[in-house]
């Protein structure tokens, strides 16, 4: 996971763009680091305002990335970021199955 | 350690603090907003952004017809889409016993001019397709209720609050309010900061009973537990928000701007406390509810589910005015409708903490009122 992040900081120094971060929402770079430039220096708020995390991956795919780049940005160690709450049910269910669970626990 | 000086201080980052503090900062004052978390940390950003004026009490009627038309206008307002969009709400009978109900609410709505019909069944069908009327009796419509994004409205409120000269504080925990005889002087935080201002505003939600006790008062809030849950976005198909109130009811609607359904249920009994631990019960009951009422949502996919605390006036209805320490004023206790009372809300407190009155009177409201008078429609 190290060498991972490691490749995401020298990527962004070889060209800084439209580079997507999170792609549920298909938020970029830019907008990201924009968000961070105006103030807000946390994953809780720049998720709140560009819905990074909101998407189909619950974040997996994007948080580590921006913590990256709000490191960069404001020298908040990523350690010491906080990372918002992970939320059921992780991977997406059809409402449909969920529902039918409770069906069948009442016929029983 | 720094100390600060303002004309107000709004204690809480949610949609009242965010709201009130830009309309105070439109005013001319500058304004701290000190956020224990970050904004939109607590109910705010759990809620399900409905908006509606379908209300039984007439102050809170009148409050949520002024809040609609700022809703309408609030993307230009504050220089960002806050994603209003006007499709209705949906309250459905199914016994005879809530027709009744939603038939004297109607009668009190048209008196403010709200216009709102008990529709039958199959009109009910028309306004949302695939709806199973299976028992329905009808519901309560009104097209002008509607919808908006309870972080882009709140942010928006706090960069205007930011343009205005005004600051906002993250991790600001107010743990000290200092009084000069019954006179508010300063906040202090967890960390040692220190704010002036003659004015200080409880905003604080869930946690207000707390931010009041540090000033010696009683505010009687008291937060439990609701759980939401929101769907992938898939093509909309879906207007007003359908509210079923039988005991396994829900409340759902689907998002304007992205297509994601979006929606909750209050769970009997109530669960009290600020815990906003998520249920395994919830998650497997609300797709139940939701795709009883309406079938064709079951291929559709959940993506998170999570809690929120309604923070519960007694009576269901807000605090909102002064209180007997002088210049330490409340608006909490919003009892689930925070988000869509905060605009309204937001100017009328504003106009109180300024000019000594507001343009609608908000005594009904006031803090040591008598709580009788509850809200039929929570």
């Amino acid at each position: 996971m190290k060498a991972k992040m490691k490749s995401v900081k020298k990527i962004s120094k070889i060209r800084s763009g439209f580079r997507v971060v999170c792609r549920c929402e298909e938020v970029t770079e830019d907008e990201v680091r924009a968000v961070i430039r105006n103030g807000y220096h946390s994953l809780e708020e720049i998720k709140r305002i560009l819905r990074t995390g909101m998407g189909h991956c619950g974040g997996r795919g994007c948080l580590k990335v921006i913590a990256r780049l709000i490191e960069e940005e404001t020298g908040i160690p990523i350690a010491l970021q906080k990372f918002p709450s992970s939320r059921p049910p992780l991977k997406p269910i059809p409402l449909g199955q969920l529902g039918s669970y409770r069906n069948e626990q009442k016929e029983r | 350690m720094s100390k600060k000086n303002a004309d107000a201080i709004v204690i809480g980052g949610g949609i009242i603090g965010a709201a009130t503090g830009y309309y105070l900062a439109k005013r001319g004052l500058k304004v701290f907003i000190l956020e224990r978390r970050f904004p939109c940390a607590g109910s705010t950003g759990r809620c399900i952004g409905g908006i509606r004026a379908q209300f039984t009490h007439d102050l809170t009627i009148r409050v949520m017809l002024k809040s609609i038309k700022m809703f309408q206008e609030l993307s230009e307002e504050l220089r960002t889409d806050v994603e209003w969009y006007a499709g209705g709400y949906l309250f459905l009978a199914f016994d005879e016993a809530r027709k009744k109900s939603f038939e004297q609410a109607i009668e009190i709505q048209r008196r403010y001019g709200l216009k709102v019909d008990f529709i039958s069944a199959d009109e009910c069908g028309r306004i949302v397709p695939g709806l199973n009327t299976e028992g329905l009796l009808g519901g309560a419509w009104c097209p002008t209720d509607g919808q908006a994004n309870p972080f882009k409205v709140t942010y928006g409120y706090l960069e205007g609050v930011k343009r205005l000269n005004g600051k906002v504080f993250v991790n600001a925990d107010v743990k000290k309010v200092n009084l000069s005889g019954t006179r508010v002087v300063s906040v202090e935080t967890a960390n040692g900061d220190q704010f002036f201002s003659p004015i200080v505003l409880n905003a604080a939600g869930p946690w207000a009973g707390e931010i009041g006790k540090l000033v010696g008062l009683e505010i009687p809030v008291k937060p439990d537990r609701h759980e939401a849950l929101v769907t992938e976005a898939v093509e909309r198909c879906l207007e007003p928000m359908l509210v079923d109130y039988r005991p396994d009811g829900c409340y759902f609607v689907q998002h304007s701007g992205t297509g994601h359904f979006i929606g909750c249920y209050t769970p009997v009994p109530i669960v009290p406390g600020d815990s906003v631990d998520a249920s395994d019960e919830f998650i497997t009951e609300m797709p139940r509810r939701m795709v009883r009422l309406l079938p064709k949502l079951a291929s559709v996919k959940v993506l998170r589910h999570w809690a929120g605390s309604y923070e519960m006036s007694p009576d269901g209805n807000p605090i909102c005015g002064r209180t007997p320490v002088e210049g330490f004023y409340v608006s909490a206790g919003m009892s689930g409708h925070g988000f869509m009372f905060g605009p309204a809300l937001g100017e009328l407190m504003a106009e109180l903490i300024t000019a000594g009155e507001s343009s609608i009177d908000l005594s009904e409201f006031r803090l040591d009122r008598e709580w009788s008078k509850a809200e039929a429609m929570k």
